[in-house]
């Protein structure tokens, strides 16, 4: 009975709103220029993966996530780190940090126009900027609810501070980092599509734009159920990397 | 005296709470010999936690001397290992590294070897590479004390260690202390509120009393008083109870 559940229940929904999407667009009512049919979305699907065009796209704003996501992490876990293992640096960084994070991704894209142009740059900055700040506030998190008997315990052993932070801070924050990781991943994945969407010419983003611009609803729909699975594939595969980097966490009671 | 281990002189700790000084430790004086076990006990925030943090180089205090193998104390230092009253295994580590974490430094060979000896010293063997959500209590004190004992340090304190264990357990790793101790020798000293377990493992017993932290007294206990249910240890047992309750009205009615 739990094996259905599992298999069976994640299809559930996505079942019945596909059922009620075949009811709206053949029995129903709804223009198809508004919800085209469910076949014409899957020619339509088709027909990009046939021309390659979906693969293109997506390959371009796959590089584009990686670049930035990849910076946002580096910088993210670094500066969350600093923060969470100095109290000067805290001081130093939680007031500005703090208030910049406040600003809206999209009030940023106008400026990162403005400074880093149209090219990949600026797409690259606006993951940073997106990515950047949930990473950072969780790995801050993480490292700063290290128990102190732990700590104790570090320092019992006069242990480095590189060491202490290897072995003590960064496993224990390492949870609530994949947090950061997961969030950020999903945060990035949106602004790709919106700097995309707003000046950009490829990409998903972009694709989807052109499609709106076009009146091709069905290509907009494929549009976002692609970026929908591939965010979910690329959180599923944060997901096993956190398995496979935290071994201790699944292990019970055995003993 | 050359086997002294441990010197404490005219030992002060106030701590300023809301800008108003609270004496924490009083002139407490103590001179430990190489190989002994002391056990100290009193009220819960007597400041006997503070004093083993103190020996162990954790805290600061505000003055006098404290000495260990002849050198003031001002850090934590390989000759002094502790254990806690939470076993505070690193859940990420494996039973093997959270031992080998007092060894950063000792080159592998060595360290493997050493790890290994105390695994098997505490009884722990076939647990190496287990977590520690995967061990007992009591198997995690013992890991602890592996830990607390893995870089041959010439004392080990020991704060409440086995104060979370069920009472069996509790009797089972007290005497796996002493096991312990006769076998490495090494000079212990415990902390702990629990009054049978200060006579049986003691050699000598610090009793401390609260606000300010004052030693009030310090009992030899002899060999004969290490069976539980003899007449001696409930000798030592009234003895004590009477130093902690003598300033109250009602004096406990029966001993054991």
């Amino acid at each position: 009975m739990e094996k259905i559940k599992k298999v069976l229940f994640p299809f559930l929904i996505p079942v019945i709103v596909l059922a009620a999407w075949i009811y709206a667009t053949q029995l129903g009512k709804v223009p198809s220029s508004l919800l085209p049919g469910v076949s014409s979305v899957g020619e339509a699907f088709k027909r990009q993966i046939e021309n390659g065009q979906l693969i293109q796209d997506l390959g371009v704003s796959l590089g584009r996530v990686v670049k930035g996501y990849a910076i946002s992490i580096i910088l993210g876990i670094l500066l969350g780190a600093l923060m969470g293992m100095s109290k000067s640096m805290w001081h130093l960084f939680h007031g500005v940090t703090t208030t910049i994070r406040q600003i809206p991704m999209m009030a940023w894209i106008p400026m990162i126009i403005l400074w880093c142009g149209i090219k990949e740059l600026s797409k690259v900055v606006i993951i940073v900027i997106a990515a950047f700040f949930p990473i950072m506030t969780n790995t801050l998190g993480g490292i700063s609810s290290t128990p102190k008997e732990y700590i104790e315990v570090a320092k019992l052993y006069k242990l480095s501070r590189w060491k202490t932070f290897t072995k003590v801070y960064l496993p224990h924050a390492i949870p609530q980092i994949f947090v950061g990781l997961k969030l950020g991943l999903g945060t990035s994945w949106m602004a790709v599509v919106a700097a995309e969407l707003i000046a950009s010419v490829s990409g998903i983003g972009y694709r989807l734009s052109d499609a709106r611009n076009m009146m091709r609803s069905d290509v907009m729909i494929v549009c976002m159920i692609v970026i929908g699975l591939v965010g979910a594939l690329m959180d599923k595969i944060i997901t096993l990397l956190f398995g496979v980097l935290t071994p201790w966490e699944k292990k019970g009671k055995a003993v | 005296m050359a086997d002294t281990i441990l010197k404490i002189e005219h030992l002060n700790k106030t701590f300023e709470v809301d800008k108003e000084k609270i004496d924490i430790l009083k002139d407490i004086n103590l001179e430990i010999k190489a190989g002994e076990f002391i056990t100290i006990v009193g009220h819960s925030g007597c400041g006997k936690s503070t004093l083993l943090k103190i020996i162990g180089g954790l805290v600061e205090y505000t003055d006098g001397t404290v000495e260990r193998n002849g050198k003031k104390v001002t850090e934590p230092g390989t000759d002094c290992g502790m254990v806690f009253q939470e076993h505070r295994l690193l859940p990420w580590l494996k039973i093997k590294d959270n031992v080998a974490f007092g060894l950063d430094g000792v080159p592998q060979d060595e360290r493997e070897k050493l790890v290994k000896e105390h695994i098997n010293l505490v009884h722990l063997d076939g647990f190496e590479n287990v977590y520690p959500a995967q061990l007992s209590g009591g198997m995690s004190q013992r890991a602890a004390i592996a830990r607390g004992l893995v870089s041959n340090p010439s004392i080990l304190l020991l704060d409440e260690p086995f104060g979370a264990l069920d009472a069996l357990t509790r009797i089972q790793m007290q005497r796996e202390i002493q096991r312990i101790w006769k076998e490495k020798k090494t000079t212990m000293i415990m902390v702990t509120h629990d009054i049978d377990e200060a006579i049986y493992l003691g050699k000598r017993i610090v009793v401390m009393s609260a606000r300010p932290g004052e030693i009030k007294t310090i009992l030899n206990v002899d060999s004969a008083a290490k069976n539980r249910g003899s007449a001696d240890f409930a000798y030592y047992k009234k003895k004590i109870y009477d130093h902690f309750f003598e300033d109250a009205e009602d004096a406990p009615e029966y001993i054991i």
